[in-house]
């Protein structure tokens, strides 16, 4: 009877193969990245003046670092069917928080910023519970967020920059560099090998895939789905924080009006990259060259010279269809299973 | 712990000692005994609300008896719910699946327990369990392949052997070979077979008289919550065991359908074949006439249906509407040939339970109930409550959302949109599923009316008994293709029974 098994399950080893490598999609993704990032490198060395200097590519490293800290976290976020779209306003009150933490009350610099992180982990896993305990969506409930956090910024500095002591040796260090690659880069690298492994190799990573993928079979398997969703948003606010205070550093102040948009480039980055907005799919190396990608295609059109305002139009096309494209994609791949 | 065992000298795995389930106004099971034995394979056979799952529910804990006793390795189950029977090694898989798509097999099998290594999770024992477990039942089933990317049946021989991996005493199979197509049971059954081998008590549930045959020793029959009989298989005939789901004798309840006249032939399907579930199907239908279509989950009706309506692309065949081939028809196209479809899933895809009764009914064609292109409040008035009354819709204001009304009010409501549209062939998928006994009558009466004006319905229907009731002829769908068709008055429910079943004694 074991005839019947073997024909039924192996076409041929060949076939087999085929339909995994084109079924990969995240490997379809990576390539397909990497092979643009290249593209770009090799148009903007020649036609943008000064891309290819020093003093440039340490600034995208820097750039990518801001959007790329938040930007593996929202990656899990994604991948369990959820969003988080008050990215910006929570980095930019994390930077107000510890300038204020250090600036008015007093704080040594390192008590400050564990402050500004008990705080943002505070809102974000008060979102996660909203979504996880009274199923209000994760798009309302860090709307509301954006909001909020802008907000308090905002009335709290009178818009107006809190300065930082110029000889804080903590925050020269986090605001220069290591063996000449810029501390927030260096944060991006460590934070990303981390987020990589917890997605990969512990129960918590997997988890979230399995929620994402099928949230009701998850719970039927015993998994605490409540928590794994507390758990995703006080990330978040973990990730802002540390954002915060690499952009407070840099800037020698705490600013209520710092990271405009950056959930636009966040979340971009991440589909992008290849995750699927209908959770359960979704790599962290994706993520990763969708930082570079997106912050390349910044860079370039600054360089350009292209004007500011058709900036965003380009940037926003070249979403879209990116978009578009990883969509078909996972359509493709999963017609086969759909009725 | 307490080894019970029969005269035979088999372990008793499981046993309902007079076990009772009442519901508000249903006793779903009446003083039902039940017990099954280590390595045994025990078919449940019985009708629609036979009391099959209330059973299958109080055997795995998800529910406990009114009155009696569930035993489980000997010991009284009490109230220790799903958590006890499990620890007692019951094990369930139910016929929706619950894997993962995007994870690997190795992940579904360990979810939410993923076994710690050094660092992290131990992917490598994770893998080679899986494998194991899967090799035991003689499957090279990849653990490292996403679960999205295997079969029907293969995601089913994981389920099973995900179920396997807890070595439990008692595997409950709730119909694991409904959503398959008719070449991949094979394999389903031979992982079942294997598994008894190993001393693993299975209960399970089917239809399907061939497999049956196959897999299981004995039947336990039910009917109306009580235990009828277990029978030895191999010396029962199908007959004999229909007769005992069916309970009185058939011939008695015959109903005289009156022989009519058609008009012309006004669907026409010629070779119709929708890859895995429909493989051959040919069959006409006149103006006038209700065509029945039986068949056992599983067997196509719903992919027919569909495939008729447009809904689904065609790997072969001809549909004729009035005479005119359609052979690439979209659901556009057929829609406006004539034909209507009222879908299966009443709730999911037949109504939209947030609108008016009005707005449900008259959605098929708004142009009939616009003025200038705008929509026309008082034509909507009209066209809802002339429908509504001929349909006999209760309902105090059709402005209401459609969820205040009853199940067969809505299935009401979703023929009526049809009759809105001027269909000239209506497709009802299973009309009377979840329908109070009144309502299943005038929704036979709907569709002699509507057939009396010279409309032609395809009546698909799960509960056999009722075929014959509402139908002038009665086609037998099975394994993807019409096997034998019954015409008034000579439709006779046990050879209807017997053929939809399909034993190959």
């Amino acid at each position: 009877m074991t005839e019947i098994a073997t024909t039924d399950q192996r076409p041929s080893a060949a076939r087999r193969a085929m339909t995994r490598l084109s079924s990969n999609t995240t490997l379809v993704n990576v390539v397909g990245l990497l092979g643009a990032i290249i593209l770009l490198y090799v148009y903007l060395s020649s036609s943008a003046t000064g891309f290819l200097n020093l003093s440039n590519q340490l600034g995208l490293l820097r750039q990518a670092a801001l959007v790329g800290v938040a930007a593996t976290g929202m990656t899990l976020v994604i991948i369990a069917g959820e969003i988080d779209v008050s990215v910006g306003p929570a980095v930019a009150l994390s930077s107000v928080i510890v300038a204020e933490s250090v600036h008015n009350w007093g704080l040594p610099t390192i008590v400050a910023i564990i402050v500004t992180i008990i705080f943002a982990v505070t809102w974000g896993a008060v979102a996660g519970a909203l979504r996880a305990r009274f199923r209000v969506p994760s798009f309302i409930a860090t709307l509301g967020l954006w909001s909020i956090l802008r907000g308090i910024g905002q009335f709290w500095t009178n818009a107006i920059p809190v300065p930082l002591p110029d000889s804080d040796p903590i925050m020269n260090v986090l605001a220069g560099s290591i063996f000449g690659v810029p501390t927030p880069a260096w944060g991006m690298i460590i934070i990303f090998l981390v987020i990589a492994f917890v997605a990969r190799r512990t129960s918590y990573g997997r988890s979230v895939f399995a929620i994402g993928g099928n949230a009701a079979a998850a719970r039927l398997a015993g998994i605490n789905v409540a928590r794994v969703r507390i758990i995703l948003f006080a990330t978040m606010g973990l990730l802002a924080a540390i954002s915060g205070i690499f952009l407070a550093a840099r800037l020698g102040s705490g600013n209520a009006g710092a990271a405009d948009g950056l959930e636009f480039d966040v979340i971009a980055a991440v589909v992008i990259g290849g995750t699927a907005m209908s959770g359960g799919r979704g790599s962290l190396i994706g993520t990763f060259l969708g930082v570079i990608f997106i912050t390349l295609i910044g860079n370039g059109l600054v360089l350009l010279g292209v004007n500011s305002f058709l900036q965003n139009v380009i940037r926003g096309a070249i979403i879209v269809a990116a978009v578009l494209l990883n969509v078909t994609l996972s359509r493709r791949r999963s017609s086969q299973s759909e009725d | 712990m307490v080894t019970t065992t029969d005269s035979a000298g088999r372990e008793i795995i499981a046993q309902a000692v007079s076990v009772t389930r009442k519901y508000p106004g249903v006793t779903a099971l009446d003083s039902v005994d039940f017990e099954i034995h280590a390595g045994e394979v025990r078919a449940l056979l019985g009708q629609n609300g036979a009391g099959k799952s209330t059973l299958i529910r109080l055997l795995s804990g998800v529910d406990v008896p009114s009155s009696g006793t569930i035993r489980i390795g000997g010991r009284d189950l009490g109230t220790e719910g799903v958590r006890g029977a499990t620890e007692r090694g019951v094990a369930t898989c139910y016929q929706e699946l619950s894997l993962v798509a995007e994870l690997t097999v190795a992940e579904n099998f360990f979810l939410g327990r993923w076994p710690k290594g050094r660092f992290g999770i131990d992917s490598s024992a994770m893998i080679n369990k899986a494998r194991q477990t899967l090799a035991r039942l003689g499957s090279d089933i990849d653990p490292t392949v996403e679960a999205g990317n295997l079969t029907l049946a293969q995601q089913q021989i994981v389920e099973i052997a995900r179920a396997l991996q807890d070595e439990p005493k008692l595997l409950i199979l709730d119909e694991p070979t409904s959503a398959l197509a008719h070449a991949e049971v094979a394999l389903v059954l031979e992982t079942v077979r294997r598994v008894a081998a190993t001393g693993v008590a299975v209960i399970y549930v089917s239809h399907r008289m061939d497999e049956i045959r196959q897999i299981a020793e004995s039947a336990t029959i039910m009917r109306n919550g009580r235990v009828i009989d277990t029978v030895k298989v191999g010396e029962s005939d199908t007959a004999a065991i229909i007769r005992l789901m069916l309970g009185t004798d058939p011939n008695a309840q015959k109903v005289v359908n009156p022989t009519r006249e058609f008009g012309d032939v006004m669907l026409e399907v010629k070779n119709l074949t929708v890859l895995p579930k429909v493989t051959d199907v040919s069959f006409a239908a006149r103006a006038g006439e209700i065509v029945g279509i039986a068949g056992l989950l599983g067997s196509g009706r719903s992919e027919l249906l569909r495939a008729i309506a447009g809904f689904d692309r065609l790997d072969s065949g001809t549909v004729l509407v009035a005479g005119i081939a359609q052979s690439h028809p979209t659901a556009k196209l057929m829609r406006k040939a004539g034909i209507g479809l009222t879908p299966e899933d009443r709730k999911r895809e037949g109504v939209l339970l947030n609108l008016g009764i009005d707005e449900n009914i008259v959605m098929s064609d708004f142009a009939a109930v616009s003025r200038g292109g705008i929509l026309s409040s008082s034509r909507i008035r009209k066209s809802a409550q002339d429908l509504a009354k001929r349909f006999q819709i209760k309902a105090h204001d059709l402005s209401e959302p459609i969820e205040t009304l009853s199940g067969g009010n809505q299935q009401k409501a979703v023929i009526a949109r049809w009759i809105h549209a001027g269909a000239r062939v209506l497709l009802l998928d299973e009309p009377t599923r979840g329908v109070d006994v009144e309502a299943k009558g005038q929704i036979y009466a709907i569709m002699r009316a509507v057939a009396d004006q010279g409309k032609t319905v395809v009546f698909v229907s799960s509960e056999v008994e009722e075929l014959p009731l509402a139908c002038d002829r009665v086609l037998v769908l099975r394994d993807g293709a019409i096997q034998q068709e019954f015409t008034a008055p000579d439709i006779n429910l046990s050879e209807l029974l017997e053929a939809s079943m399909a034993s190959h004694v």
